[in-house]
């Protein structure tokens, strides 16, 4: 707070920023099958893997940040240092001018975490009592208590199974459950990691709509990790996505799709035999295999193409004069598949 | 047979890893659990000091230390944890899986906690002995080992680790049906504590309670194999404690079996 | 003193919560209370049969050893009670990666893991605790003024304090090691050397549960004192300051380890 008001230190529109964070852990490493379990009783083995390294990067106050990468990227030890849970190895976190680690308890008081493979309901007790200890621990005065939870009941629809114990409750519930339980002390900051984890597709747009509304009324600055990129399509216009714990991407979606977006897909359905061969687009266009893919699977085919390469329009000519087809059309390629790219350059270099 | 043993080596093999995973963990519980040891040791002590210092119901104090380490190592080669197994794996659905495999449910675990316990008998029984025999050699001032004696020792261990681990799986199937399997399970190592001769030897107690106890399940587990090893069976009674050790064996293995079949029949009308 | 409202406060929340809690699994607490109590149960039969062969255990009578026994078991009993969760730690809550939940609260996390959960079994050895002290005094001729019945009351926090302070350096061990449930319940079983006279004992075994892992002081220090009345300054002094030694370490072995923590998996 000093440092604000005296404008050295961040600036001020930065809710979050990230300066070198790396994360380094120690794991046992153990040969496989019996010998190797044996061998590790007497003299276990230890080695340093680097889970995240170096990243940086800022968030402005109100924003929702897509932070997307492969399993295991070090999405997770990114969000655990962030909220406190782990103690970066070097480099420096600070929100709303607070490093999570130093002074934890009032730093976590302006935090939600949301994790979306755990709960932090009590499990064997009716939902509404859950909201009753976190008013104690967070120190929520009574009338904002009661405002708060009308609030979040009508974002969240709540009402259905806050008397029911937590244990009874669907995925989907649990999941609202826990993201109120989240929100109950107004916190700036959201952290979300895999909140739509193994929910059906209604549930989980309820679930983005919820979010979307909270962000939108409050100003709360929303970081949300997850594998289902429909998730960043409709929540956030800025992604940072990192692969092996180091940064491979920050910036728009439009932006990401301008950089790496100029694949296409074609699609159509020929009555022709063998069109893959007959066409020979590899030949043809001279395009390589990182801009041209085909899959054909009884009469339709799929074409993924670098635009940027070849024109939409002379793909179409050369496909329309080549054979007979019916039922053709071209698309934007999806974010799925740009990320599918990214990662496949990661590996190669 | 062959056949049979290679069938089940996986599980054997699996329970050998799970023990190497935890293996400082598992030092640490035993030494817990050697510690109630030297606390009845202790007692003894002072209660052979306190009294004439000659035999109380039968044992002298060296014979009392004896029974004391004894208890704890066949004790630990006989446990089986198959009741809590059996009812998480009830509670939690994952007895399913074991329907579809083409092996016997009970055949499984047992060859499962082999694995898990091969190595840990090996690591302790071997040094144990040979401190026992140490301790009497000393003791008494002459060796006292028989290798006749170890030989029916371990063949009485077998059978008890039978019995514990088949009225284990029984324990399981109807704690699970009662639901309370956490405290039951206590309440059960209490009893059995008790009544096997592990808190104190059955001979302390009064006349009729002797006989009764010594005629139940509990005391063919540590009960008999100490009493062997320690020479205070012969002839006859050897016979007469061997044959009740394969009755309450058999008896289990077959109760076991039933209970199998009614706790699958209940499983598949609740659908699992 | 607004800090200790507050943990006062939410110490209570927490309670009514577990006590909710136990109203759904009634059956359950039962069934733990009786079996912590036949576990005492069958070490008094133990006792009875012990002193039906010998009328003193180097020259405890069996009323003084019971006294000893039941005291044994009154701090035991209330720190299972309170701050049975420790065991959850060491066991379960670090390795599953549930710790995560305790670091995203405002609150301390060794008083939140502390209080979270009461275990309702501990009222087996409690009662049992009690009521073998009071059945004891009528039969132990010692001079029973105010002052001796006060101490013996007074001494309860500290010396079970002295159970939790132990309790917390050894669960804390799971911050390393991601499970330290073994290495607490080593531990914890010296507390079964607390139930009878440390002078059954030899040497060694006195100085360890004297001055290491230091359950002699949680009952027969104090019990020399209360039935015999010797040196209170020792046998008062050292369990009050054993236990203040144990929690303070206790408290930072475990800030050290929250640094160490590396919560699992993804």
């Amino acid at each position: 707070m000093e440092l604000n008001r005296n404008g050295i230190g961040k600036s001020n529109e930065d809710m979050i920023s990230v300066d070198k964070l790396r994360k380094e852990f120690k794991k046992t490493v153990k040969d496989p099958g019996l010998r190797g379990s044996i061998k590790s009783l007497f003299r276990p083995k230890t080695e340093k893997v680097v889970a995240v390294r170096d990243i940086s990067f800022a968030v402005a106050e109100g924003e929702i940040l897509g932070f997307i990468g492969p399993n295991g990227a070090g999405k997770s030890t990114v969000i655990k240092m962030l909220t406190g849970i782990l103690t970066p190895t070097s480099g420096s976190c600070t929100i709303n001018g607070k490093n999570p680690t130093q002074n934890r308890k009032s730093y976590v008081k302006e935090i939600g975490v949301v994790f979306g493979q755990r709960t932090q309901l009590w499990w064997d007790l009716p939902l509404r009592e859950t909201y009753g200890v976190l008013k104690e621990i967070y120190e929520v005065p009574d009338d904002r208590y009661r405002k708060r939870m009308a609030f979040l009941n009508e974002v969240l629809e709540l009402d259905d199974f806050i008397a029911s114990p937590v244990r009874t409750l669907s995925l989907g519930q649990r999941m609202r459950a826990d993201i109120a339980a989240s929100l109950l002390h107004s916190p700036k900051v959201l952290f979300l990691d895999e909140p739509t984890i193994g929910l059906d597709v209604v549930v989980k747009d309820n679930i983005r709509k919820a979010i979307e509304h909270i962000n939108g009324q409050e100003k709360t600055t929303v970081i949300l990790t997850t594998h289902d990129l429909a998730d960043i399509e409709q929540l956030s216009k800025r992604i940072v996505m990192i692969d092996k714990g180091s940064k491979v991407f920050d910036g728009t979606i439009a932006e990401l799709k301008a950089k790496y977006g100029q694949i296409r897909e074609l699609y159509f359905e020929s009555d022709c035999k063998n069109a893959e061969q007959t066409l020979a687009y590899d030949r043809q266009f001279a395009l390589g295999k990182d801009d041209l893919s085909v899959e054909t699977e009884g009469k339709s085919v799929k074409v993924r193409f670098n635009s940027s390469i070849v024109p939409v329009s002379d793909m179409l000519s050369y496909t329309l004069g080549k054979i007979n087809v019916s039922d053709i059309s071209v698309k934007d390629a999806d974010i799925e598949e740009i990320i599918r790219r990214l990662y496949g350059q990661g590996a190669e270099s | 047979m062959k056949r049979r043993l290679k069938t089940y080596l996986p599980f054997v093999n699996a329970g050998i890893q799970e023990v190497a995973t935890y293996r400082i963990n598992w030092i640490f519980f035993m030494l817990g659990n050697a510690l109630a040891c030297f606390v009845s040791y202790f007692i003894w002590a002072a209660v052979y000091g306190s009294g004439g210092g000659g035999a109380i119901n039968g044992f002298t104090l060296p014979q009392m230390i004896v029974y004391i380490v004894l208890m704890f190592l066949t004790g630990t080669i006989i446990a089986s944890d198959g009741a809590y197994v059996v009812g998480e794996e009830i509670r939690d659905g994952t007895i399913a899986m074991r329907l579809i495999k083409p092996v016997s449910y009970n055949a499984t675990f047992l060859f499962q906690e082999l694995g898990n316990k091969l190595p840990t008998e090996i690591a302790i029984a071997a040094p144990m002995i040979v401190t026992v025999e140490i301790i009497r050699t000393v003791l008494s001032g002459s060796v006292q080992f028989s290798a006749p004696g170890l030989l029916l020792y371990i063949l009485s261990c077998v059978l008890a680790y039978l019995i514990n681990f088949y009225f284990n799986i029984c324990f399981g199937f109807i704690a699970f049906a009662i639901k309370y399997l956490w405290g039951a399970n206590m309440m059960k190592n209490v009893i059995i504590g008790f009544l096997s001769g592990t808190v104190i030897p059955l001979s302390f107690l009064p006349g009729v309670l002797e006989k009764v106890f010594l005629l139940l399940p509990f005391a063919s587990l540590n009960y008999t194999p100490v009493m062997i090893y320690m020479g205070k069976y012969g002839g006859a009674q050897l016979w007469y404690y061997f044959g009740l050790q394969v009755f309450w064996a058999l008896f289990f293995f077959g109760l076991s079996k039933l209970l199998w079949k009614v706790s699958v029949k209940r499983l598949t009308v609740q659908g699992g | 003193m607004k800090n200790i409202k507050r943990a006062l406060k939410i110490h209570r929340i927490f309670m009514a919560q577990e006590f909710k809690r136990m109203m759904e699994y009634k059956g359950d607490f039962i069934v733990g209370i009786i079996g912590f109590f036949l576990v005492q149960l069958s070490n008094l039969l133990f006792l009875w049969i012990i002193f039906n062969q010998v009328p003193t255990l180097m020259g405890w009578t069996v009323y003084e050893v019971v006294f000893i026994y039941g005291l044994s078991l009154i701090p035991k009993g209330i720190d299972h009670f309170f701050f049975d969760n420790l065991w959850n730690i060491g066991f379960f809550i670090i390795r599953k990666g549930d710790f995560d939940k305790y670091l995203t609260r405002p609150v301390n996390t060794l008083f939140h893991v502390l209080v979270e959960k009461i275990q309702i079994d501990a009222l087996g050895e409690l009662i049992m605790g009690i009521a073998l002290v009071c059945v004891s005094i009528p039969h132990i001729g010692a001079d029973w003024d105010f002052f001796r019945i006060a101490a013996m009351i007074c001494m309860i926090p500290f010396i079970t304090l002295i159970f939790t302070g132990v309790k917390t350096i050894t669960a804390s061990a799971a911050f390393w090691t991601k499970r330290s449930g073994n290495v607490i319940y080593l531990f914890y079983m010296f507390s079964d050397f607390a139930k009878y006279p440390a002078a059954i004992y030899n040497r060694v075994v006195q100085n360890i549960i004297t001055y290491i892992i230091p359950f002699a002081l949680t009952s027969y220090y104090p019990a020399l004192f209360i039935l015999r009345g010797e040196n209170p300054l020792f046998n008062l002094g050292m369990p009050v300051l054993a236990s203040a030694v144990l929690m303070t370490a206790g408290i930072i072995v475990w800030h050290r380890g929250l640094r160490a923590y590396e919560s699992a998996g993804s």
